[in-house]
């Protein structure tokens, strides 16, 4: 029991320390983890017939842009974390990017089940079954087995705004 | 009485029906998250620590979608409208393939390269009450370069532009009408920003279409001709043909209707020559006896003269009207 509390007080203590440093992570809770969300917008300039893509800060968004959405995670305590899942439900107005969508789990069903996307179905609205496409997910999900102290990294999907 | 003309060929309701179904898919298609429309993007985790376990979430992060500028214009017409004396319908639709509310500016222009004549066009009009048809003095009526009204995200609108045949148009000459929308906002190439001035305050940007489409209308000009000739036999009281008093002139007039069109309110009128007398009952239309009286039949006839009301004939027709006099 005293061992615990000794524990919460250094993940408190480490949590803080982190605050200041990253002032996105606005909630003060005691958490071994951090998570910061980013989006960035493709930018496709033609010149010359040459095309440049850049990703950017979005400052103007409108149906058919890609957009990034990224989220960084940190183990920003001093144990290991187990069993790591971040579940990200794909935004109302865009639709998962088809590119890349098969190297992470999705759901279609508001996560309630999870697979890769070709292994998925959903009510083809005439009583039977298809094959679930890219704009039926409904969430994506990673899972990270270990997350060893101070191990960070970032975990993205692109998406199209409807 | 040198020319005649026909009217119009209506859309039936079958083909507009048939359009309205070729519109909706594409429409459907278009849908676009509306403008101003916030996209909130926030990730969270579950994890376990030792005996513990927790849960964590991201900061949202946040895109507000701006208003992008698309416009699709359709000529509703597939098969050539045709054109006779009176006025015709054109109709178009305007669809805001865009994802904010937009007017847009309409231009029609009659002078469409290859045209055989240029078409005046008169009214321009939309189909404010919404029935698919152009009522005259219902639907609102628009100027040349004018705009509609505020067409949400994903809406068409019909367009009617009244044209008339321009005077030398000839039978079976063919012509395009081409009708334009254009944002209101603004066009330009796709990607240009109008800033603060999209739907809801945010910025509105040129769409693929450039913010502009246009689509062409065709009609064919459909005249009747009519020429009337006029010919006389003379049987006289000896069994000769000399126009002696007591001589029967028997008069034929052929009216001949050519072209794609018909004539309309079609008369064919004689008066008695002086020194002549209608002979009672004499009147012939096509072989068959007209009544003298005005009655049911298309004949009148008396001391005056003949009228034989044709109404409308079509063109490729020959219409034959035959009466006697006698020489007093």
């Amino acid at each position: 029991m005293k061992a615990n509390w000794i524990a919460s007080f250094i993940g408190m203590t480490a949590f803080a320390a982190c605050a200041l440093t990253t002032p996105a992570l606005a909630v003060a809770n005691p958490q071994p983890v951090e998570l910061i969300g980013d989006v960035k917008v493709e930018k496709v300039v033609v010149e010359n017939g040459k095309e440049t893509r850049s990703w950017i800060k979005p400052q103007v968004v409108v149906p058919g842009d890609r957009l990034t959405f990224s989220t960084q995670y940190r183990n920003t305590s001093t144990d290991k974390v187990d069993n790591f899942v971040v579940t990200n439900p794909i935004p109302a107005g865009v639709m998962l990017a088809p590119d890349g969508a098969a190297t992470f789990d999705v759901s279609v069903d508001g996560g309630k089940t999870w697979g890769k996307l070709g292994a998925l179905q959903v009510a083809d609205g005439k009583g039977g079954q298809r094959a679930a496409l890219h704009s039926d997910v409904t969430h994506v999900r990673w899972t990270l087995p270990v997350l060893n102290p101070g191990t960070t990294g970032t975990l993205t999907y692109n998406a199209i705004v409807r | 009485m040198k020319q005649g003309h026909i009217t119009i060929l209506r859309l039936t309701s079958a083909v507009t029906a048939g359009f309205t179904f070729a519109i909706v898919p594409q429409a459907a298609q278009a849908a676009g998250v509306l403008a101003g429309t916030l996209i909130e993007n926030t990730a969270s985790a579950t994890y376990s620590s030792g005996t513990a376990s927790g849960s964590v979430s991201s900061n949202t992060v946040t895109v507000k979608v701006d208003e992008l500028l698309d416009v699709a214009v359709a000529g509703l017409t597939t098969t050539p409208v045709t054109a006779g004396s009176t006025s015709v319908v054109l109709e178009y639709s305007i669809t805001n393939t865009g994802n904010g509310g937009e007017a847009f500016n309409v231009t029609v222009d009659p002078a469409v390269a290859g045209n055989g004549f240029d078409a005046v066009v008169q009214t321009i009009a939309y189909d404010s009450n919404g029935n698919g048809t152009y009522d005259a003095g219902v639907d609102t009526v628009i100027t040349n370069g004018g705009a509609t009204s505020s067409l949400a995200a994903d809406a068409s609108l019909k367009v009617f532009v009244i044209v008339t045949l321009p005077a030398g148009a000839t039978d079976g000459q063919s012509s395009q009408v081409r009708l334009t929308a254009d944002a209101v906002t603004g066009t330009g190439t796709p990607g240009t920003v109008f800033t603060g001035q999209g739907e809801g305050g945010g910025d509105a940007v040129v769409g693929a279409s450039g913010a502009s489409d246009n689509a062409t209308d065709q009609m064919i000009a459909s005249l009747a001709t009519v020429a009337l000739a006029k010919s006389a036999s003379i049987v006289d009281p000896f069994g000769g043909s000399q126009p002696v008093p007591g001589a029967v002139i028997t008069y034929t007039l052929v009216a001949t209707v050519s072209g794609t069109g018909q004539a309309e309110g079609l008369h064919v009128t004689d008066i008695i020559p002086a020194g002549t007398t209608y002979q009672v009952s004499s009147l012939k239309l096509d072989g068959a006896s007209l009544t003298d009286a005005a009655d049911a039949d298309a004949g009148v006839a008396g001391a005056s003269g003949i009228d034989v009301d044709l109404g409308t004939v079509a063109g490729g027709t020959t219409k034959t009207v035959k009466f006697d006099v006698k020489i007093n």
